[in-house]
């Protein structure tokens, strides 16, 4: 038997290949980079967050920390170790007891005598004159000389002595029953009113602490201290602090940290520093820095486990590596330095959690019996992060996921775009061969192997880019893109790890999208029988209606006419265009958007600095004061906006009346409920005036209800302000009572020690500042990507619509239009569109990435505007446009290059 | 397929076939009624719109009649759906037509081997090449061949896989005088060779000189069916 003959139709493929080869190595180059680029972002990222995700264990890394007032003592950390509830109403009982016996005597003493002394007195003395009275009756005296007699024998008997001896006498005897039966009954009246109120304070409590939660269970943990100093940071050594440093002492015990340069300190005089701060700080193994005001050798970079990102605050919407750092010293080391220790103790259950519900669930049930047991032991709870919401620690690993996921959906789309142009082309080949075609039909060729044939080029096209961009992707992007992460993160070191899920993502789906896509096109051009191929007559609509066209010039109509005829094509062109103006607003707004508030940052601020108190009290009652010229007390609070998915730090203010930082006019007439809020709070949550925004306190189940009367321009926080009178009604404060000071002015007169923290312009900028350096010099590569891509796409577009049109080409050559008016013909006419969809798509794209920035923008703390500037507008519509225009030259050289027997060979 | 072995090879029986509807409806065949024998040279005669291109479509299996049927070796066309028609053409059917539709970027022995892949017996193509006349031209492509190179790639294309019908639609129609006798010839060859059943529309009355089996149609009708005893052999057919 012969041997079956293998497909003669593969033979055409490398043909093709060849025959068309700037096309395809202009495809291919395109996908082997977008591919290559997201393969490695997968390999880098899920090599990074494995290492990352190791590293909890190796490293230590705590369940949770809380922070308190005071130094916990022995007791108090053995009954939060117990993870129960500490019984709050026996607390209650027992402190309202010894209250009691403290004070109830003394204060019941003084009034009882007074009142038994009077009333002892009185009583005695209507007894003594009664007696006086039956004495001169048993005389046989008269009622009338008895009346007469009686002030002078009552007179006689005080002066002789008698009446005070009975006078004592009785006293003596009533006083001490009297006293004993007083108390008792007053003792008891006092001790039900306390139980009264005892029930009343409980019953809030129950509520506050949730301590009623019937599905509450003890969650025994052990506590470790991770006490660390907030100092300033001086890292050449020039006088200047150039950043806060939150410096650890050195531990075995919790929260570790993975040494990527030189060593641990083992001096007091060495440090340890993060290597993503050191890197951006210019500092190196061997280099000294000034912390505090003592001076350390840096021996060692460092990446904690718990601050993979340098994040100060968890609130902060961005990390900070520029200004912030984290270091370790050695215990001798931490007590040279100076400012407040922040008593800070970590957790980790001693039952691990499954997953994450699991683990929310005992973070909630860990909290109330903290917070009854800080409560119990004289203690305070200023801050409890459980690891799941600690920013720090997430931050990094969210991010690179929400990064694959976006790289993940742009190749998704660029394929599908590519996919597109791919199957256009196809449709415009299988019309050009459909006469081939139809004789290939009639002799018996099936519709799937013509399918099969027509599908091979972009596939393999497609195979052939994902195996290279795979290749690349494991070696030159995974470095770029793990360069990028250091440059942001401070992650410990890696392993690369094959990744399934990058070959799925970067090979299969793109194979899939790229097949599915062309297999619809290609289905669908393939259903026309034998004879319509023969025949050439492969039009949807048989008789489709000329479109009539106004008495234009003839070249109009032309042009016209090339513009209708190739409208499927004008319009992926505009879906690509489209998108790529969505990646085009990203890269060009988000420098703008940090030029914007970096700039204007200042004006965004009501006060240069906000002081925040730890107290308004320093440890002898009296309010801590300044002499600064312009400081205004201010009350602030924080609460939360919280919703199921998210929930949000609010800052509420308490300004004074007419305050020079906060110009509201009619602030002082806002009801108690009534407040201002941001226009950063209008524009996050789109709240009007009149609606009731509820707040709630982040550790306690206490909710606060407030409606808008008005929005306050000037602040660049989620913030809500009322007067200061309201607030303190509001949150139960004291008459005076305030959190801090706003000032235009440095305040240097109050003790450091007394200040929690300084809001300053830097608050806003170092965001600004840190997005800059980690995106910044990206956006003008991304820039340029999304020009190629533009370009590209154009290029594609346009080869297909000449291509089409090469036979009416070579047909106008042959009737004697020179090529400069063949392409005002061809070109222009494209052109015009091109103008239009790029007009049209810049409004578009920028429209759609604001909305995406609301969206991405709402699962983060704080807000910003994404801004684009009327520059930034231009340049999105010049940089397409440029692209086209370079295009366009290549378009003329291949205008040019149409011979004038095409039209001949192809006629029938 | 209901085989029926005691009747012609190919039957045409009250074939009827109309394009438009309303107005616009015209007849182009109204009741053909005709058969053919196996190994048979057929040429259908007529001018243009007689019907006889829309008649070899139908016979081809690439368009259907209205009413009536053809059956070859006992198999109508009209029982078979659209995979056993294309099977159908694939085993039994080689296709030339007037204009070549050759790949172009596929070499002469590539165009002759995209036939030859359809079936699982094909001729031998080197011997075919011989016959063809294009063994020193195997690795030439299309546009480096004549007109008349081309029609003989065409016809190997379709004579490769063996095939029990050829179907020429006027081979020799966009070719020179010369040329034409030589396709004539190399199909008249063939059939003799291979025992091909050939049906050849063509509008040229020469060449029924060389056929079997003459049909001339015309408005859609079967004007003369006759048979010829005095073939002549292609090079001296003249027009």
């Amino acid at each position: 038997m012969k041997k079956k003959i293998r497909d003669p139709l593969v033979k055409r493929i490398p043909r093709e290949l060849l025959g068309d080869w700037r096309k395809y190595l202009i495809v291919s180059l395109f996908l082997i980079l977008v591919i290559g680029f997201v393969s490695g972002m997968y390999v880098a990222n899920e090599s990074m967050v494995t290492a990352a995700n190791t590293g909890k264990e190796k490293y230590k890394l705590e369940d949770g920390h809380f922070e308190l007032t005071e130094k916990a003592d022995d007791a108090l950390l053995s009954a939060v170790c117990s993870g129960e509830k500490a019984d709050i109403k026996a607390f209650y009982t027992d402190e309202a007891r010894s209250e009691l016996d403290e004070k109830f005597e003394e204060e019941f003493k003084g009034e009882f005598v007074r009142e038994f002394d009077a009333q002892f007195a009185d009583e005695f003395d209507t007894t003594f004159e009664s007696q006086i009275r039956e004495s001169l009756a048993s005389q046989g005296l008269k009622e009338k000389e008895i009346a007469s007699m009686l002030p002078e024998a009552v007179k006689q008997a005080k002066q002789s002595g008698d009446y005070q001896i009975a006078y004592d006498e009785a006293y003596n005897e009533a006083y001490p029953k009297a006293y004993d039966e007083a108390y008792r009954t007053a003792y008891d009246e006092a001790w039900q009113e306390i139980l009264t109120e005892i029930d009343e304070k409980y019953a809030e409590a129950q509520e506050k602490y949730k301590l009623d939660d019937p599905d509450f269970k003890p969650v025994p943990v052990d506590v470790y201290e991770n006490f660390y100093r907030n100092e300033k940071e001086d890292n050449n050594n020039d006088g200047k602090a150039d950043g806060t440093v939150r410096v650890f002492a050195k531990t075995d015990d919790i929260n570790l940290a993975c040494l990527m340069d030189g060593r641990f300190p083992e001096a007091d005089n060495e440090i340890a520093i993060d290597r993503m701060h050191a890197d951006n700080a210019g500092v190196k193994v061997g280099d000294s820095v000034t912390v505090g005001s003592e001076s350390f050798n840096v021996v060692g970079l460092i990446a904690y486990v718990n601050y993979s990102t340098l994040h100060e605050k968890n609130t902060d919407f961005m990390f900070d590596a520029l200004k912030f750092n984290v270091a370790m010293v050695t215990e001798d080391g931490f007590d040279r330095l100076e400012s407040t220790v922040h008593y800070v103790y970590a957790w980790n259950y001693k039952n691990e959690a499954a997953d994450e519900n699991a683990e929310k669930k005992l973070a909630d049930n860990f909290l109330p019996a903290l917070l009854t047991q800080t409560v119990v032991y004289g203690n305070e709870l200023t801050d409890y992060l459980p690891v799941y919401a600690n920013q720090a620690v997430h931050f990094a690993a969210d991010d690179m996921g929400g990064d694959m996921a976006i790289g993940g959906v742009i190749l998704d789309i660029l394929i599908v775009i590519i996919a597109f142009i791919f199957a256009v082309t196809i449709s415009n080949t299988i019309t050009k061969e459909s006469k081939t075609i139809g004789t290939l039909r009639a002799s018996g060729y099936t519709k799937g192997e013509l399918i099969r044939h027509y599908l091979m080029m972009p596939v393999i096209v497609t195979l052939f880019a994902a195996a290279a961009g795979n290749v690349l992707g494991y070696t030159v992007f995974k470095n770029v893109v793990v360069s990028m992460y250091y440059n942001s993160y401070s992650l410990p070191a890696y392993e690369t790890i094959w990744n399934p899920d990058a070959f799925i993502k970067t090979t299969l789906i793109p194979l899939a999208l790229m097949f599915l896509v062309n297999l619809a096109i290609i289905v669908k051009k393939m259903q026309h029988t034998p004879l319509e191929f023969l025949r050439g007559d492969l039009k949807k609509s048989k008789r489709k209606k000329v479109v009539r066209l106004p008495e234009w010039k003839f070249f109009s109509r032309f042009r016209m006419r090339i513009i209708l005829q190739n409208i499927p094509n004008y319009l992926i062109l505009f879906f690509g265009i489209f998108f790529i103006m969505i990646m085009l607003s990203m890269a060009v707004g988000m420098p703008n958007t940090l030029d914007y508030y970096k700039e204007n940052a200042a004006d965004k601020m009501f006060a240069r600095y906000q002081y925040v108190l730890r107290s308004w009290e320093d440890e002898d009652g009296n309010a801590v004061i300044t002499e600064c010229d312009g400081a205004e007390p201010f009350c602030m609070s924080s609460l939360q906006r919280k919703s199921e998915t998210f929930s949000e730090e609010i800052s509420v203010y308490g300004i004074s009346e007419n305050s020079r930082y906060l110009s509201i006019d009619d602030l002082n007439s806002l009801d108690e409920d009534e407040v201002y809020i941001s226009d950063s709070f209008r524009d996050k949550y789109s709240v009007s005036v009149g609606d009731t925004v509820t707040l709630e306190e982040k550790y306690e189940n206490k909710r606060y209800r407030f409606k808008v009367a008005g929005f306050y321009e000037k602040s660049m926080s989620i913030s809500v302000f009322m007067p200061i009178g309201n607030f303190r009604t509001a949150f139960d404060l004291e008459k005076d009572e305030f959190s801090g000071y706003l000032s235009d002015k440095e305040i240097t007169d109050i003790d450091e020690e007394n200040i929690a923290t300084v809001i300053t312009e830097r608050d806003i900028t170092k965001m600004c500042d840190q997005l800059d350096h980690s995106m910044g010099s990206y956006m003008q590569y991304f820039q340029v990507l999304c020009i190629l891509l533009s370009a590209v796409m154009i290029y594609l577009l346009t080869k297909i619509i000449i291509e089409k049109n090469a036979n009416a080409i070579s047909m106008t050559k042959i009737l004697g239009y020179e090529n400069r008016e063949i392409a005002d013909l061809y070109l222009r006419s494209t052109t015009m569109i091109l103008i239009i969809e790029d007009a049209v798509t810049v409004v578009l794209g920028s429209f759609v990435m604001k909305k995406a920035w609301t969206v991405v923008m709402s699962e983060y703390s704080g807000w910003f505007t994404f801004q684009i500037s009327p520059v930034g507008y231009a340049k999105m519509f010049l940089f397409v446009l440029i692209g086209y225009l370079v295009v366009m030259a290549f378009d003329f050289a291949r205008i040019k290059k149409i011979p004038m027997d095409e039209a001949l060979k192809n006629a029938e | 397929m209901m085989k029926n072995a005691e009747k012609s090879f190919l039957e045409i029986a009250d074939l009827k076939k109309a394009f438009g509807s309303g107005d616009t409806r015209q007849e182009v065949l109204r009741g053909l009624s005709f058969s053919v024998e196996k190994g048979e040279f057929c040429v259908l005669l007529g001018p243009s719109g007689s019907g006889k291109s829309t008649l070899l479509n139908i016979i081809g299996g690439i368009d259907s009649a209205d009413s009536g049927y053809i059956s070859i070796n006992g198999d109508k066309l009209e029982d078979l759906g659209e995979k056993r028609l294309t099977q159908y053409r694939r085993k039994h059917l080689g296709y030339v037509f007037q204009l070549y539709n050759l790949i172009g970027n596929l070499n002469v022995r590539e165009n002759i081997e995209v036939g030859a892949y359809l079936s699982d017996d094909p001729l031998d193509i080197d011997e075919l090449l011989h016959t063809l006349g294009l063994y020193e031209h195997q690795y030439k492509l299309p546009n480096q061949l004549s007109g008349g190179q081309q029609q003989r790639v065409s016809i190997g294309r379709a004579i490769v896989k063996n095939p029990d019908i050829l179907l020429c639609d006027e081979p020799t129609g966009a070719l020179d005088y010369t040329t034409s006798k030589e396709i004539l010839k190399l199909i008249g060859d063939i059939n003799e060779k291979y025992k091909s059943t050939v049906i050849m529309v063509t509008h040229n009355e020469a060449i029924k000189g060389m056929a079997d089996h003459i049909v001339k149609l015309r408005d859609g009708k079967v004007r003369r069916n006759e048979h010829n005893d005095h073939k002549i052999p292609a090079a001296e057919l003249e027009w």
